[in-house]
């Protein structure tokens, strides 16, 4: 008897020690290695000195610098106007009457589907030297350049803009308005003592959010950036264009260093948030108030038409004979011939489906064996989980080059595989994965776990029986969260890819660096067709899920 | 300053909050609108506030019809029961919102905030933020609030319900001095009749959208006239009149009670007679200052309230008898 509980504490204890050390390696393997890589190849001379000279050299540079103002120029704008308008959005939708609030919503998102080239596609289709507004109105724009560029990344920053702003609305004592209300305060007044202060923190986090997602991306800044160079493309040049990969290292960790600040500050801003909010007595619900509900429509809904037709118009221009002349529909674009076809966007779909999985996964085990640890080791984890989301896709992705491209290492061999490609993204994404999945399984009711193990459950019978399907909606959230981005992602993989192994968005820049920007549409089409796709398929297994449970 | 209420309707839908409520009062009274959930007393306080609109009716303070001001310059003050302070803003602050809102000149304000911290006994807590105060604590920074500036009308919407119960006593007794110290008319919103009967000069007590009896508390407890009032101020026996000409005849004073009206006698006025007989005891409870039986009776069962540790055990036989003028005759429905 006494043999069988020890045997079945045994077994507890590997399974624990699996769930933890199998995404712990993966971690140190594939993320702090990496890191530690470009560390060292930033530090390394070209004389073979270990020393601070390539960042003199860098420095010295005029062009680094001129970078490094653009880049700063570019992401704080961004940050100003992807923050009003995504106040406005939120505010539109979380307080006041507006229709079609949900479509709202998913027009804003739609950037979030599509590779972030995508936008720069749409501007040129409709403002670039052929476009159609341009064309319409007989007048000379240049897209290309600090504006085009201003415009794209403030709808690819948009969607994650309005989720922190609508979040940080929701929770509203509706009893709080009402006693400014009676105290005299008119509606306006209301919204600038109550709710902005009340805001602050949900607002500084989204600021902070735009100004990462906008000094990291590459695939706007690629299609539509022209001559106004920015640190990613400045990087990019670096490597892809001159095989420098040291220089390319110190612009690599030059970047991180905004980044990592404002992901510092960012966690600091979201605790703040937790610390001075109270638990909503009574929710709000706006009263229809035409003063403020009519412009709030007309503003929402033009803001939102933005993505829409910028997105609309690379599907349109997909069938488009021949853009702006021949306005007749054809398939004819769909016929890609250059760099591999399809082939890039199958192997993309294989990448996607193996990091969604594996990450999904590993998140699971790891996230199951932290709940069961002691605090002292859960925190540095914790914190080595947050990492990811302050690394720039373009860094990983360097430093996956100077790792697994480095000759006589035993993982070279994964070097110019799809499997690869797959782990980087997975570590790309870790992240937001790794918070997704720890709010889930603190939601799972403890009392539950322990009713199961008092009844003389196991771990494995735990997992099986209760962990899991209490889980199950928050696991295949993470897995289509997973495969998504891995879909549309760009700047990591950008450097991995080899001419037998590429995926889609870089299919879709070569196109488009080529001139064929209808075939890169067609392209962009067929993927966002697949990622649509998928969020249907998550739709739809989450309704699935939620009558079953 | 006088409030009237004159018919008040309202309905949400199909169902309604509010069936013609009429009742005026003046200051400086402190009146409970008292009442089981639903029963339409938050609404009528929320219509008087102006955040919610009747469907038909009068609203009057003093001679200026209410229904044609909005909610923000009838000069009102409101306290909720969630607190509801601005989470953004100090205890001076939120005190003085008011004020600010008003446009009164800064040293006032911090002159006028200073008196009313003095009068809730916090000043000092003036530059703390809510969340880093007790729940007694931020109500009574909600109640400075409310009082700032001078409102003509003092609405207070469950303001203990969220405390807990030496708190919600404390402030009772010190809402009670506040209101009478300032003479200002207060209606509170309550469900809770012990703080109703503690608090209020008069009681409209309500039943689903209508005033099921108004007046003092003494005048609600001792003489309800409805069956509802009876049961919702307190523990009481219901005896049928046939039961009464039968076993206590004496209550009906010779006269012959209206139809459909049945008699209502507090726990507390029937006296228990160890010497006697006719009635047996079932059950004792000890409640520290009182003692509660549970006494089988010929008429039924009744409950009887003695001061203090009763002498009495289960099973003893006991004569019963009832306090001739503490009986109320109420409609049975």
């Amino acid at each position: 008897m006494t043999g069988t509980i020890k045997r079945a504490r045994d077994s507890d204890r590997w399974l624990l020690a699996a769930c933890l050390g199998v995404p712990l390696a993966a971690l140190l393997i594939f993320f702090a290695n990496p890191l530690a890589t470009v560390v060292a190849y930033s530090l390394m001379e070209p004389d073979g000195q270990i020393g601070l000279g390539n960042y003199a050299s860098v420095m010295a540079a005029p062009n680094f610098w001129r970078a490094t103002a653009n880049s700063l120029v570019m992401s704080l704008s961004t940050t100003a106007v992807a923050l009003l308008l995504g106040l406005v959005i939120a505010y539109a939708t979380q307080r006041c009457r507006v229709p079609g609030r949900a479509l709202l919503l998913g027009a804003v998102a739609l950037p979030l589907l599509a590779p972030s080239l995508v936008q720069g596609l749409g501007l040129i289709f409709l403002l670039g030297r052929n476009g159609l507004i341009t064309k319409l109105l007989g007048i000379e724009i240049n897209i290309y350049g600090f504006w085009g560029l201003l415009i794209a990344n403030t709808l690819y920053a948009l969607p994650q803009a309005v989720l922190i702003i609508a979040a940080a609305l929701r929770s509203a004592d509706a009893r709080i308005y009402e006693a400014a209300e009676v105290l005299g305060s008119s509606g306006v007044r209301r919204f600038f003592d109550i709710t902005l202060p009340n805001i602050k923190f949900g607002l500084l986090s989204a600021a902070f959010i735009i100004f990462t997602v906008t000094i990291t991306d590459f695939g706007n800044a690629a299609t539509i950036g022209g001559d106004y160079a920015i640190l990613a493309t400045e990087i990019y040049g670096q490597v892809v264009g001159q095989m420098n990969f040291n220089m390319g290292a110190v612009v690599g960790i030059l970047l991180l260093l905004p980044t990592l600040l404002a992901f510092y500050l960012e966690r600091v801003a979201t605790e703040r948030q937790f610390g001075s909010g109270s638990e909503a007595a009574v929710p709000l619900t706006p009263a229809w108030t035409p003063a403020r509900d009519l412009p709030m429509t007309v503003a929402a809904w033009l803001i939102a038409l933005l993505p829409v037709v910028t997105i609309g118009i690379v599907v349109y221009a997909s069938f488009v004979w021949l853009w702006p002349y021949r306005f007749d529909l054809t398939l004819r674009h769909y016929a890609v011939k250059i760099s591999g076809g399809y082939e890039p966007l199958w192997t993309t779909v294989q990448v996607s489906l193996g990091a969604a999985l594996a990450g999904t996964l590993l998140l699971f085990a790891l996230g199951f064996a932290l709940q069961r640890l002691p605090r002292a080791i859960v925190k540095p984890i914790y914190l080595l989980c947050l990492l990811p989301a302050a690394v720039p896709g373009l860094v990983l992705g360097l430093a996956y080059v100077l790792t697994f491209n480095a000759p006589g290492m035993p993982w070279q061999a994964l070097y110019g595989t799809a499997t690869l490609l797959a782990v980087c993204n997975m570590m790309h994404y870790w992240t937001q994965g790794f918070l997704t999945t720890m709010t889930g399984l603190r939601q799972v009711p403890s009392a539950l776990e322990e009713t199961a193990a008092s009844l003389g459950a196991g771990l494995p019978r735990l997992v099986r029986d209760v962990t899991g399907p209490w889980m199950a909606p928050t696991l295949v959230s993470v897995f289509f969260f997973l495969f998504m981005r891995s879909m549309v992602t760009l700047s990591a993989v950008v450097f991995l890819v080899t001419a037998s192994v590429s995926v889609a968005s870089v299919s879709i820049m070569r196109l488009d660096e080529a001139g064929f920007t209808s075939q890169a549409a067609a392209y962009a089409t067929c993927t966002m067709a697949v990622v649509v796709l998928a969020a249907g398929l998550m739709r739809l297994s989450l309704r699935l899920l939620g009558r079953g449970g | 300053m006088q409030l009237q209420i004159r018919n008040l309707r309202k309905a949400y839908g199909a169902t309604i909050a509010l069936d013609g409520v009429s009742f005026t009062a003046s200051a400086p009274q402190f009146v409970c609108l008292l009442g089981p959930s639903g029963c339409g007393k938050t609404t009528l306080l929320r219509m008087i506030a102006g955040l919610a609109q009747p469907d038909g009716g009068e609203l009057r303070l003093g001679t200026q019809d209410l229904t044609l001001v909005p909610a923000r310059r009838r000069g009102f003050g409101i306290v909720f029961q969630s607190y509801s302070l601005f989470p953004n803003m100090t205890v001076a602050q939120n005190i003085g919102y008011g004020l600010r809102i008003r446009g009164d000149a800064p040293e006032r304000i911090k002159a006028r905030v200073g008196i009313l911290l003095d009068m809730i006994r916090l000043p000092q807590l003036a530059d703390r933020y809510p969340w880093q105060l007790s729940g007694g604590q931020q109500q009574r920074v909600a109640l400075a609030r409310a009082l700032a500036p001078e409102p003509k009308l003092l609405l207070l919407d469950e303001p203990l319900s969220a405390l807990d119960a030496k708190v919600r006593t404390e402030l009772r007794t010190e809402i009670r001095s506040l209101q009478q110290q300032l003479g200002i008319l207060t209606l509170m919103v309550t469900h809770d009749q012990e703080e109703a009967l503690t608090l209020a000069d008069r009681i409209v007590c309500m039943r689903q959208g209508a005033i099921a009896q108004a007046g003092t508390p003494e005048e609600l407890y001792s003489r309800p006239t409805n069956r509802f009032v009876a049961d919702f101020m307190g523990l009481s026996n219901m005896i049928a009149p046939e039961i009464v000409r039968r076993l206590a005849p004496h209550l009906l004073d010779g006269d012959a009670p209206e139809a459909d009206r049945i008699a209502c006698v507090r726990p507390e006025d029937i006296r228990l007679d160890a010497s006697g007989t006719g009635a047996r005891i079932q059950q004792v409870q000890f409640l520290g200052n009182l003692s509660r039986l549970r006494v089988d009776w010929p008429g039924g069962e009744l409950i009887v309230e003695e001061t203090g540790y009763t002498q009495l055990r289960p099973g003893m036989e006991v004569g019963v008898a009832f306090k001739a003028d503490r009986c109320a005759w109420v409609s049975a429905s």
